[in-house]
C-alpha cells in the first residue's frame, strides 16, 4: 500500500473511532410524573474529540463523546445545575420545572486541553440538531 | 539630539489633558444614577404565579399569603452564541495575545402583572440584553451571564414599579 494512502486511512480510523456508535436517537418517552428531561448533545466535531469531559446534572454524571448525547432525567420541583470542566468550566441553572431542556456541548480551543461550553438552546434548532447524535453507549 | 522646549512643553500638556480625560471618563462610568435601595412595595400582594426564590426584590419584600392582591411575574431568557471555527482560532496569533474567541449573549424578559379579584392593576415588563466575549485566558460561565441578565430585568421590573406605586395604590384602594 501506498505510505500516503495508509497515513491517510490510519488518520479517518482514528477519526471515525473516537466519534460514539449507539443507537440513534430516542425521546424519553414517558417522562416520569414530577420529572423533566435535559437532553445534553455533543454534535460530532473532530477538534476535541480525544477528549470527553464529564457533565455533571444534579446527582447524574455521563462522559459524552462526540456525535453523542445524554438525557438527564431530573426531579422537576426543584433547581438543576449542569456543570463540565478541563482546564474552564461551564455551569448552566435550570430552575426546575417540567419543560425539556437542551444543552450543546462544545470543545473549544484551550492552552492545553479543549475546554468545554455547555450552550443552553431552543428547543426547536435543538431538536434538529440531536437527530444526528446517537445514545451515549456506557 | 535635541527637543525644543515648546514641543517638550506641548508633549507634557497633551498627556496631562489626556490623564485628566481619562480620570474623568472612569469617574464618568462609576458615578451613574445612585442605584435605588429595594424596599417593600406600600401593598401586600400574594404570588400568583411565578417561583418564589426568583423574583424582583421588591415584590419579594412584599409578599403576604392572604392578599387578595396578587404578583403574576415570569422570567424567560434566550441565548447566542458566536464562535469562529476553532482552527482558525488555533493559527490565529492575535488568538495567544487574548483576542476573543467568541462571545456569548443572553437575553432575559421580565413581566410582572398585579391583580386585583379579575382586574389588573399594573403590567411592567423589562429586557435585558447582556453580551460578553471569551477569550483563551478568560471565560465566563454561561451562570454569570444568567444571573446579570435576570438581576437586571429584576431591577428594571422594581424601578418601574416603585415609580408606579401611587397609582398602583389608588387603585387597589378604589376597588375595595
Amino acid at each position: 500500500m501506498n505510505p500516503r494512502a495508509a497515513v491517510l486511512v490510519l488518520l479517518a480510523a482514528a477519526a471515525l473511532g473516537c466519534a460514539a456508535r449507539g443507537r440513534p436517537f430516542e425521546e424519553v418517552k414517558p417522562v416520569p410524573p414530577r420529572h423533566s428531561v435535559i437532553y445534553v448533545y455533543r454534535p460530532y466535531s473532530f477538534f476535541g474529540s480525544a477528549i470527553a469531559p464529564t457533565v455533571r446534572c444534579g446527582g447524574q454524571s455521563a462522559a459524552i463523546r462526540p456525535g453523542a448525547y445524554h438525557a438527564f432525567v431530573v426531579p422537576a420541583d426543584k433547581p438543576i445545575s449542569c456543570y463540565v470542566e478541563t482546564e474552564t468550566a461551564d455551569a448552566v441553572d435550570f430552575d426546575g420545572g417540567p419543560e425539556i431542556q437542551y444543552l450543546r456541548e462544545r470543545i473549544g480551543l484551550g492552552l492545553i486541553v479543549g475546554r468545554p461550553q455547555l450552550n443552553p438552546i431552543d428547543a426547536d434548532q435543538a431538536q434538529s440538531e440531536i437527530q444526528s447524535c446517537c445514545v451515549e453507549q456506557p | 539630539m535635541r527637543f525644543p522646549l515648546s514641543a517638550i512643553a506641548s508633549a507634557i500638556a497633551a498627556l496631562a489633558v489626556a490623564l485628566c480625560a481619562g480620570c474623568a471618563a472612569t469617574a464618568q462610568s462609576s458615578g451613574g444614577a445612585r442605584p435605588l435601595s429595594a424596599h417593600p412595595l406600600p401593598f401586600k400582594g400574594r404570588l400568583a404565579m411565578g417561583d418564589p426564590d426568583q423574583l424582583p426584590p421588591a415584590v419579594a419584600m412584599s409578599l403576604a399569603p392572604n392578599s387578595r392582591v396578587g404578583f403574576m411575574y415570569r422570567e424567560e431568557l434566550s441565548h447566542e452564541e458566536h464562535h469562529p471555527p476553532t482552527i482558525l482560532s488555533a493559527v490565529n496569533p492575535l488568538i495567544y495575545l487574548g483576542y476573543p474567541m467568541g462571545e456569548y449573549t443572553v437575553t432575559a424578559f421580565a413581566s410582572l402583572s398585579i391583580i386585583d379579584g379579575d382586574q389588573v392593576v399594573g403590567e411592567y415588563t423589562a429586557q435585558s440584553r447582556i453580551t460578553r466575549s471569551y477569550t483563551i485566558y478568560s471565560q465566563p460561565t454561561h451562570r454569570e451571564l444568567d444571573t446579570e441578565a435576570r438581576a437586571a430585568v429584576r431591577k428594571e421590573i422594581d424601578e418601574k414599579l416603585y415609580a408606579d406605586q401611587g397609582r398602583v395604590v389608588a387603585t387597589i384602594a378604589g376597588t375595595e
